[in-house]
């Protein structure tokens, strides 16, 4: 057996002896010395763990070293800058929507201002609309707005599995229903799907959002609805 | 541990917190996200979704519980289960040079952290390894074909998994 001195010579065939390919009189030498070498079996004991994890690897992938496209970070910091803006709106319009239901006087003010500003009724006002009873990890809602040719609807829908086609619907007074539209989620894409429908705004009752496996409806309750009662609906 | 300097609680929740976690760690996130869904563009979509959901969660994240590196493998693990269960209904065809890993996700994390940490060591050391661990061949006939005695070539081996030791701990590992 050829003689060894100290313990680095000895160290030195640990990382053989821990992936198993040490024979013969290295081997026997070795596992003498580590018998009345504390620090050789230490040495030994903190390189097996990474000996046994060496199967996991694929060699054939040790080259590859996959780098996330530079684009990737500026499209992060933009969607994250469109939810920040998602959520200042929607703050916007519950503060608003408080404001108009907080009194007579605070409502005939906004009913004035509705008319000022759309030449119409108060019917005209964007209708925020709040889907209920979602799953967990589930965030659906839409805002709708008037237009000449139906209703324009804003449909935010986030948490179901990316890739899933949406389709949309609003629903009359006598349940019969009027397409928007379809649109596909993506995750990290959180802008509002716009969507159209032939239904007018005042005769809206329901907003329907099919995502394939699931059915979310949400009541709609414009103001002046009564205007339109007795009209008939064609689908 | 890798430890940012701004790991502390609610450290994500400010976009220049967002950018400087992903300067840290995009590289390694995407990495795994590749090896386990076999998909550039689909690892692409996983490492957005982590970071916007890492920034929605910001101000839960503590640093006394686990480092921002711990936490963001954590949201991007959920994220490839959640890709995971939506790619079985909706087949992918793989892209980017890479094979669709078909390895449970643990076991594709594991896999991922061995190869980035070869990926890391010298060229010595890793050339060593993956002749005679890998490939199985001889210590003479690998210390011929790199002209070197073949007691370098044992010594190199020993050397090369104590630096990969190092590297695992730096990419987080603990025994």
């Amino acid at each position: 057996m050829k003689t060894r001195n100290g313990c680095r010579e000895w160290r030195e065939l640990l990382g053989a002896y821990a992936l198993g390919h040490l024979a013969g009189d290295e081997r026997a030498g070795l596992e003498a010395h580590l018998e009345g070498c504390a620090g050789c079996r230490e040495e030994l004991a903190a390189l097996e763990p990474v000996a046994l994890m060496l199967p996991h690897g694929d060699p054939a992938r040790f080259e590859l070293a996959p780098e996330p496209p530079p684009e990737l970070g500026r499209r992060i910091a933009s969607t994250i800058e469109g939810e920040k803006q998602r959520a200042q709106q929607r703050r916007r319009r519950r503060t608003f929507g408080g404001f108009a239901l907080g009194g007579a006087t605070a409502a005939a003010v906004a009913a004035v201002l509705l008319l000022f500003v759309f030449g119409g009724s108060s019917q005209d006002a964007s209708q925020p609309v709040r889907f209920t009873d979602l799953p967990e990890g589930i965030s659906i809602s839409a805002t709708l707005e008037p237009h000449a040719y139906g209703t324009e609807i804003h449909m935010y829908v986030h948490g179901v599995p990316s890739g899933t086609l949406c389709r949309v619907w609003l629903k009359g007074p006598r349940g019969a229903s009027y397409p928007a539209g379809t649109f596909r989620y993506r995750w990290g894409d959180d802008s509002d799907a716009v969507l159209s429908s032939a239904l007018d705004i005042s005769r809206t009752r329901e907003v329907v959002v099919d995502t394939g496996k699931r059915t979310f409806v949400a009541p709609v309750n414009p103001p002046g609805a009564t205007a339109t009662i007795g009209q008939e609906e064609t689908t | 541990m890798i430890q940012l300097g701004t790991s502390t609680r609610g450290a994500l929740s400010r976009e220049r917190d967002v950018r400087e976690a992903y300067a840290a760690h995009s590289g390694e996130l995407y990495g795994f996200a590749v090896r386990s869904l076999g998909d550039a563009g689909l690892a692409e979509e996983a490492v957005q979704e982590t970071f916007v959901r890492a920034w929605r969660a910001g101000e839960r994240f503590d640093p006394k519980i686990g480092s921002l590196r711990t936490w963001l493998f954590a949201i991007l693990r959920n994220v490839v289960i959640d890709l995971g269960r939506a790619r079985a209904v909706r087949p992918a065809v793989a892209e980017g040079g890479v094979e669709p890993s078909v390895e449970p996700l643990d076991e594709a994390l594991l896999a991922w952290q061995v190869e980035e940490a070869m990926r890391r060591l010298g060229e010595d050391h890793r050339r060593v390894l993956v002749e005679t661990y890998y490939r199985g061949r001889p210590y003479a006939e690998v210390a011929e074909e790199l002209g070197v005695p073949e007691g370098t070539v044992k010594s190199r081996v020993y050397y090369g998994l104590r630096a990969l030791r190092v590297v695992l701990e730096e990419m987080g590992y603990e025994d």
